[in-house]
């Protein structure tokens, strides 16, 4: 049941068995290659497609000219241009032209023969130039641009510290190991496309809307993801056109993007800058937190990288001001990444709140402790569960906090010099509707099927277990189904957010299922039901057992199936997942790279259904914290306005040489609000609060406070 | 991130590759481990059309011991270098270095000859040739030719080797009494390329530095030897702060090759306190 269940799906995944988007075979499978703009705005005033046409086994070339017209999609988040419609160029890496060919080679050769002038069109890429003053509008879900309580000006003028000061964070990007990839058929009137999505609705509502098709004639499957991390969430051009040419050409048709398209055709982490206001008397109390956040868009719609949110409920503080700016650049529309909003936004608090401390001489985590929130202090309202000083304390036992020397620089182990740094990690509980379905077989399997994802978290193992804990049965007897349009319908796998809300959906499938069982073998729902193989045991009053073969003989039928479903309400309740992180650095006396020694971070994030993929979750989140920190950062050449390195050996990440040791722990925790098994959001928690806590300790190593990511060795010389 | 097409011969004799290397003219490349080759087939930097695979040439692969020297076979691996006992008592410096290439996977396949032949100048390996002084065996349709290290470097990926001829070992002096050695590598990240390599050999004699030999690695288009830190050691007394008098001379004009986006203060900086470290290192051997 629940419990530590390794990953059903890793041996699959370690020998190649599972199938990813490309992998599909089709006897008339054909390949479409990108042509994609070398410049970041112009209009294209020549098109010459004939040498391309001529590459042997070529099949069309499409450009805005020829390219099937398309309606403006509608009904999820859809992050670029509609492509191929017009002669306009919006972003460095805007897919131009398509080449079909009936292999990839001939595709990339034609790609590279296609001629295309561009007119070039002014353009900015430094968000810093173009600063907007007007207020975005960012999904409701994500709450307002600005949010104001209390009165800022009197709580800055009763402080004794007031902090003032800017922070910045890189842009970034996704780069999962599988480029994104769709392969898409046209057969009798029906599209289906396999695509590499964190969300097989929303590629359908795109497709179907852009490409004016019945949804019932479009269907979605993905079933492994090689990875997202948000830049798989919203719908791309690339899917689009993947969707209407296979319809244009028919047949079957695959489009795999490059690496190096990969950092140009489905957002990025836009960079931010962040103004911080940190007033504080000289106990140590908040009285006045300003947090203005301004970041990049595109020139064609809107991101709204909502930076401030975490400062909106981190610490109990009379006066609370944030506010969020766009500035529209020419690059793709920037998007989610792991961890969105309180990723970057965190960073700026958290050094900020250990720039107050080390002011006041007040140990950071103290200061933390006296501010501790007991209530959302912007909503008012209560939060639902909150075990955030558990988290504290067992995170400083298990780290030695209490031994840390208050000034800087005083640890030293021979050119090394040493720093411990902490921060508090908070993220906001994002949820959705959730529909499942749980059958029955008379050989005793148990099928839970659900349109949802397996982005690499473990979806395919924990939704079993839930559905196991329900039915009394080992969680081997349950298979879950997935990624599929034709599943019960459920939201994207973003946000942190599968787990809790079809866990709930797959619960309620799986308690439905038992009241069928109770009823048809006992006539009463109520009675309780437990599966063991093919036995099922009924105890209603006297206990009884069944064999399903022949209770469903005796029924005439080969299976029973019952749905479920959940859905967020709201309930008055501030929903969000909190951490504490501690953080050791190691910092050259003279060379000063900062390399980590060891992180501890305990979470406070609801009921945890598998401590093995909640762990495998966390510590892939603070690596991804350690990237951001130190490594991690796609530079624009402004002048060509374009990112620079589109590969990932120019585009550095952390590998295992780089990651220390990393200790991780949960708080013991049910959550009764936020879902219908006790758990929150985990997966994105994992990768907020580490920036701050290593930047943290490089000041306690150094004396240097370092206000931008990544880390850079000038920040330190 | 496939080859251009080529052919492939796996001869038995160095007479047979030689042969086959000048029978392939232009179009004819050594393969060793492969470590740095394949990369370079994969993303088509270099389209030989015939690759002489010099892994079966047993003569190549042998360390020999001589009365003053030590000549250790081309395709070696790193792997090699690292655990055999002559090299180990003999050229120690090298078996540091073999430490430093990669991971364990790329050391059991990479050969010294490989990365003397590669001649990366951000490479670990010859910047510890060229501090030994050692010479470089070639083998060719002329015959065999002996090239000093200080000789065969001659910029980015280039060396004094002839196309049609084969590296067969390198020959390096016997380390001799009172001599200390250390390989110190400085780079920004786990992934990344060396930024700087110091390569340092000392003799004391009691307090007194008596012979220096450093070589740097990623600080011009070859590795390049540290001749004003060598000065002013010899002669200098064992302190740190005569070690580091002597680093502080490196003027900072170097140039590396891959400079990975740092700036060249920071450079001479690094090449300073690294140069200083190892003297030091050396010491503590
Ligand atoms: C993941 C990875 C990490 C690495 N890290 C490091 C590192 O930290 N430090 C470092 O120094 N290197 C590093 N390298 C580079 C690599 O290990 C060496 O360059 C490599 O070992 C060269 O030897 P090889 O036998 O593999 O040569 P090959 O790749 O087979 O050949 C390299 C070149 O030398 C020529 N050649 C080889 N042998 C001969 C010969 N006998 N005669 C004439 N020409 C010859 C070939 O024609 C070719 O041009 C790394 C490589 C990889 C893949």
């Amino acid at each position: 049941m629940t419990g530590a269940r390794p990953r059903v799906d890793g041996p699959a995944k370690v020998t190649g068995a599972a199938r990813y988007a490309a992998e599909w075979r089709a006897a008339d499978l054909r390949h479409a290659a990108l042509v994609t703009s070398p410049v970041p705005a112009a209009t294209i005033t020549a098109v010459d497609t004939s040498a391309a046409e001529r590459v042997p086994g070529v099949v069309a070339v499409f450009t805005h000219h020829n390219a099937p017209r398309l309606r403006p999609p509608v009904g999820a988040p859809y992050g670029g241009r509609l492509p191929l419609q017009d002669n306009r160029v919006h972003y460095e890496g805007e897919p131009v032209a398509v080449v079909v060919a009936e292999r990839l080679e001939q595709a990339r050769e034609a790609v590279g023969l296609v001629r295309l002038d561009y007119a070039p069109l002014s353009a900015e890429t430094d968000f810093r130039a173009v600063a907007d003053t007007a207020v975005p509008t960012p999904p409701a879900r994500w709450g307002p641009a600005d949010t104001t309580v209390g009165d800022l000006a009197a709580g800055i003028a009763e402080a004794d510290v007031v902090l003032r000061a800017e922070y910045s964070t890189a842009a970034r990007h996704h780069s999962p190991i599988e480029t994104s990839a769709t392969q898409a058929e046209w057969r009798d009137g029906v599209l289906t496309l396999r695509d590499a999505t964190q969300g097989v609705f929303n590629v359908h509502a795109v497709v179907s809307s852009a490409l004016d098709l019945p949804a019932d004639r479009v269907r979605v499957l993905a079933e492994y993801t090689g990875g997202g991390f948000g830049s798989k969430g919203y719908v791309w051009p690339h899917q689009v056109i993947a969707a209407m040419l296979a319809r244009e050409l028919g047949g079957a048709l695959r489009l795999v993007l490059t690496r190096a398209q990969s950092f140009t055709s489905h957002g990025y982490q836009p960079p931010t800058r962040q103004r911080l206001v940190l007033a504080a008397t000289a106990e140590g109390r908040f009285t006045a937190i300003r947090h203005d956040s301004l970041s990049p868009t595109s020139t064609y719609g809107e991101y709204v990288e909502m930076t401030a949110n975490g400062s909106r409920v981190a610490y109990a503080c009379p006066a609370i001001t944030t506010t969020h700016r766009v500035a529209p650049v020419a690059t793709v529309l920037p998007t989610p990444m792991r961890a969105p909003h309180e990723g970057p936004g965190m960073f700026a608090l958290e050094v900020a709140v250990d720039e107050v401390a080390c002011e006041l001489g007040i140990d950071p985590l103290e200061l933390r402790l006296r501010n501790h929130a007991e209530v959302d202090p912007t909503s008012g309202k209560p939060f639902s569960t909150k075990g955030l000083l558990a988290c504290y304390a067992e995170g400083a036992r298990r780290f030695g906090w209490a031994d840390r020397p208050r000034a800087t620089g005083s640890l030293r182990e021979g050119d090394q010099l040493i720093g411990w740094g902490m921060a508090t990690a908070v993220m906001a509980t994002m949820r959705f509707p959730a529909a499942a379905r749980a059958r029955l077989h008379a050989d005793g399997r148990v099928v839970v099927e659900a349109g949802c994802q397996e982005i690499g978290t473990g979806t395919y193992t924990i939704m079993p277990q839930l559905a196991a804990e329900v039915l009394g049965c080992p969680p081997e007897q349950v298979v879950l189904r997935l990624g599929d349009t034709a599943l019960p319908r459920t939201g994207m796998t973003a946000g942190s957010s599968t787990t809790l809300s079809v866990g709930s959906a797959v619960t309620a499938a799986a308690e439905a299922l038992a009241a069928r069982l109770a009823l048809l073998a006992t006539g009463d729902p109520t009675a309780a039901v437990r599966l063991d193989g093919i036995e099922l045991t009924v105890k209603n009053g006297a206990v009884e057992v069944f064999r399903l073969d022949e209770l469903f003989a005796r029924l005439g039928v080969d299976s029973v199936a019952a749905g479920g479903s959940w859905e967020p309400r709201e309930n008055q309740r501030s929903m969000h997942t909190f951490g504490a992180v501690f953080a050791e650095v190691a910092v050259d006396v003279d060379l000063p790279v900062p390399r980590v020694r060891r992180l501890v971070a305990v979470y406070s994030a609801g009921r945890i259904v598998n401590p093995l993929t909640a762990r495998g979750q966390m510590t892939g989140g603070l690596v991804w914290g350690i990237g951001q920190a130190l490594l991690e950062k796609s530079t624009t050449d402004h002048r060509l306005g374009r990112f620079v390195d589109k590969n990932l050996a120019g585009y550095r990440l952390p590998v295992n040489a780089d990651v220390p040791d990393l200790d991780v722990a949960f708080v013991e925790e049910y959550d009764p609000h936020a879902s219908g098994i006790g758990a929150r959001g985990i997966g994105e928690l994992g990768s907020v609060g580490v920036a701050p806590a290593i930047a943290n300790a490089v000041h306690h190593a150094t004396g240097k406070r370092v206000r931008s990511l990544p880390i850079a060795l000038e920040d330190l010389l | 991130m496939i080859p251009a097409p080529f052919d492939y011969t796996r001869p038995t004799t160095v007479e047979d590759a030689v042969t086959a290397l000048r029978a392939g003219g232009a179009g004819a490349k050594v393969i060793a481990g492969g470590q740095s080759l394949v990369r370079m087939l994969q993303r088509r930097l270099v389209r030989p059309t015939l690759l002489v695979d010099v892994g079966c040439l047993s003569r190549m692969r042998e360390v020999v011991e001589e009365p003053d020297h030590l000549v250790i076979g081309a395709t070696t691996t790193q792997h090699e270098l690292l655990h055999d006992a002559r090299v180990r008592a003999h050229a120690p410096l090298l078996s540091l270095v073999a430490r430093h290439v990669g991971d364990p996977a790329v050391r059991h396949r990479g050969t010294l000859g490989g990365s003397v032949a590669h001649a990366d100048p951000a490479g670990d390996p010859p910047a510890a040739v060229l501090a030994l002084d050692g010479e470089i065996i070639v083998e060719g349709p002329r015959g065999e030719r002996v090239i000093p290290s200080a000789e065969f470097f001659v910029g980015p990926f280039r060396t004094a080797l002839e196309p049609d001829e084969l590296l067969v070992g390198v020959r390096v002096p016997k380390m001799g009494e009172g001599w200390t050695v250390h390989y110190e590598k400085f780079r920004l990240s786990a992934q990344k390329p060396t930024l700087l390599g110091v390569a340092v050999m000392v003799r004391r004699v009691g307090d007194c530095f008596t012979d220096a030999h450093i070589a740097l690695a990623n600080s011009g288009s070859t590795p390049v030897r540290a001749t004003a830190v060598e000065v002013a050691l010899v002669g200098a007394d064992v302190t740190e702060e005569a070690v580091t008098k002597a680093a502080d001379l490196l003027d900072g004009t170097m140039e590396p090759f891959a400079r990975q986006g740092v700036s060249q203060a920071y450079l001479a900086h690094l090449a300073r306190v690294l140069t200083r470290r190892a003297v030091v290192a050396a010491l503590s051997w």
